[in-house]
């Protein structure tokens, strides 16, 4: 599962990118982990992420905080975006405190991640995953601009056609730029959609499109 | 995915929710003049769910009929909120590198070597999907597949990579296959994947896993730039921080 590893963009736009994620092992500490992810939520939680959820049951723009924690078993998998590396820093230092038990992950840039452990006294990282890019028919891919915000989503919930749809939308006065995110990010069940660079990527698209070019 | 056709009002604002493009196509209804209700190309959806899940339906026409198999792995692969049994993890893989950390599934020597096929937002058939997996085993690189991964179990020979013949007409929004081979084999396993990539009728997304050691050069990074393979400078990175921690190294 790769979902938070092909995110699109530039060192400056990526920099400020942070997916952590809370894994119980099968056949290794699953069993009566409930609460041990439920701990890993709260110590996320009281760092500010700008979006969490769990794929099962939602993010917190489409359900809510008690629900995510009531629906909560041993194999839910948290997943809690955030859009500082300070938060991230502090974060870390808060879980190499109090070590909630289940693996913890974080995609990001490898080399902000990197210093980000260093500052919080845990040394280097410990596996790694290098995303080796699109292969195959990519001449039918979506435009670069619009993919960096659909690859937001992992599971490739977000539609390229909704994106256009909230471009035309926000020309046409119906929605705000910080609505058209808030729909999209509703798709993303997992929360792995970042809101900030959300709205960030959503300006620069605005001027690209002409309101009868788009869907 | 299905819209009633009693319901549907074919206001069309379930259009731009699917991730597969537009799918949907405009009909008369059969038994009352002048209504017209849209249908959604089976062949096309994935059951991905998510049109459902947007609740943009003004009249609730959209609803998700039981599948049985072979479609139902559609869903299994597509929607996200669907756990496969067999993995026991919410989505379309494993638990991969997530938790290395303590099952240490990818071992120094190791590579783990994933592609998505489908993503992102194309879509895959498994006929597709077969075309990779059957490359990369008959590679001769010592291909090992993760055996709790969705696509192994849709194998009829996990020897060969063939797939089952029911499923290779189903369509996912992506499809991972997961495996592992030694590092030094990684090379072949690319160029392996570069030529079944003009083979396939969609796009993949190509993945590398490696333990990182406690000092020194990341072990894969001079293949990757000797090979002149671009990677991402965007990475999934497991912390070391679960346990009880799966010793890689013996203790001095």
């Amino acid at each position: 599962m790769t979902h938070s590893l092909h995110r699109r963009g530039n060192f400056e736009e990526l920099k400020d990118d942070f997916v952590v994620l809370g894994c119980p092992a099968t056949g290794i500490n699953k069993a009566g982990s409930s609460p041990k992810t439920q701990k890993f939520l709260s110590i996320c939680y009281k760092n500010g992420p700008i979006n969490l959820g769990d794929m099962k049951t939602g993010n917190i723009y489409n359900t809510t905080m008690d629900v995510i924690l009531g629906n909560m078993t041993d194999s839910t998998i948290v997943q809690c975006t955030f859009d500082n590396r300070e938060k991230i820093v502090q974060l870390l230092k808060d879980l190499k405190e109090d070590k909630p038990g289940i693996s913890v992950i974080i995609s990001g840039v490898s080399d902000v991640v990197q210093q980000c452990m260093e500052e919080a006294g845990l040394g280097r990282i410990h596996t790694i995953e290098y995303s080796l890019g699109t292969w195959g028919q990519t001449e039918r891919l979506p435009h670069f601009e619009i993919l960096k915000t659909t690859t937001m989503c992992g599971h490739a919930m977000i539609s390229s056609d909704l994106v256009y749809k909230m471009v035309r939308d926000v020309k046409r006065g119906r929605r705000t730029i910080e609505d058209a995110c808030l729909e999209l990010s509703k798709c993303c069940t997992c929360g792995n959609y970042n809101i900030t660079r959300g709205i960030k990527l959503f300006k620069e698209l605005i001027p690209l499109y002409m309101v009868h070019s788009l869907y | 995915m299905k819209a009633d056709q009693d319901k549907c009002i074919a206001c069309k604002r379930c259009f731009p929710y699917c991730p597969m493009g537009r799918i949907q196509i405009f009909k008369k209804h059969e038994n009352i003049p002048g209504r017209v209700y849209i249908e959604i190309d089976q062949e096309r959806c994935t059951d991905c769910g998510v049109c459902l899940r947007a609740n943009i339906c003004p009249v609730k026409a959209l609803f998700q009929p039981e599948m049985i198999w072979p479609r139902e792995v559609r869903g299994i692969l597509s929607n996200p909120l669907i756990e496969f049994k067999g993995s026991q993890v919410p989505g379309r893989g494993t638990e991969e590198m997530k938790t290395n950390d303590v099952s240490g599934r990818f071992g120094t020597g190791e590579v783990g070597v994933g592609i998505e096929l489908g993503r992102p937002g194309i879509g895959a058939y498994f006929k597709d999907v077969e075309k990779v997996a059957m490359a990369l085993m008959g590679g001769d690189i010592g291909y090992e597949l993760a055996a709790e991964n969705p696509v192994t179990h849709f194998m009829s020979d996990k020897t060969t990579g063939k797939l089952r013949d029911d499923v290779l007409n189903e369509k996912a929004t992506s499809a991972i296959i997961e495996g592992k081979c030694k590092i030094e084999k990684l090379p072949e396993a690319l160029k392996i994947l570069e030529k079944v990539a003009k083979a396939v009728d969609t796009v993949f997304t190509v993945e590398v896993i490696t333990k990182v050691p406690p000092e020194g050069e990341i072990p894969v990074k001079p293949i990757l730039e000797k090979l002149g393979v671009w990677y991402s400078i965007n990475t999934k990175n497991n912390m070391g921080l679960g346990e009880p921690a799966f010793k890689f190294y013996e203790d001095k």
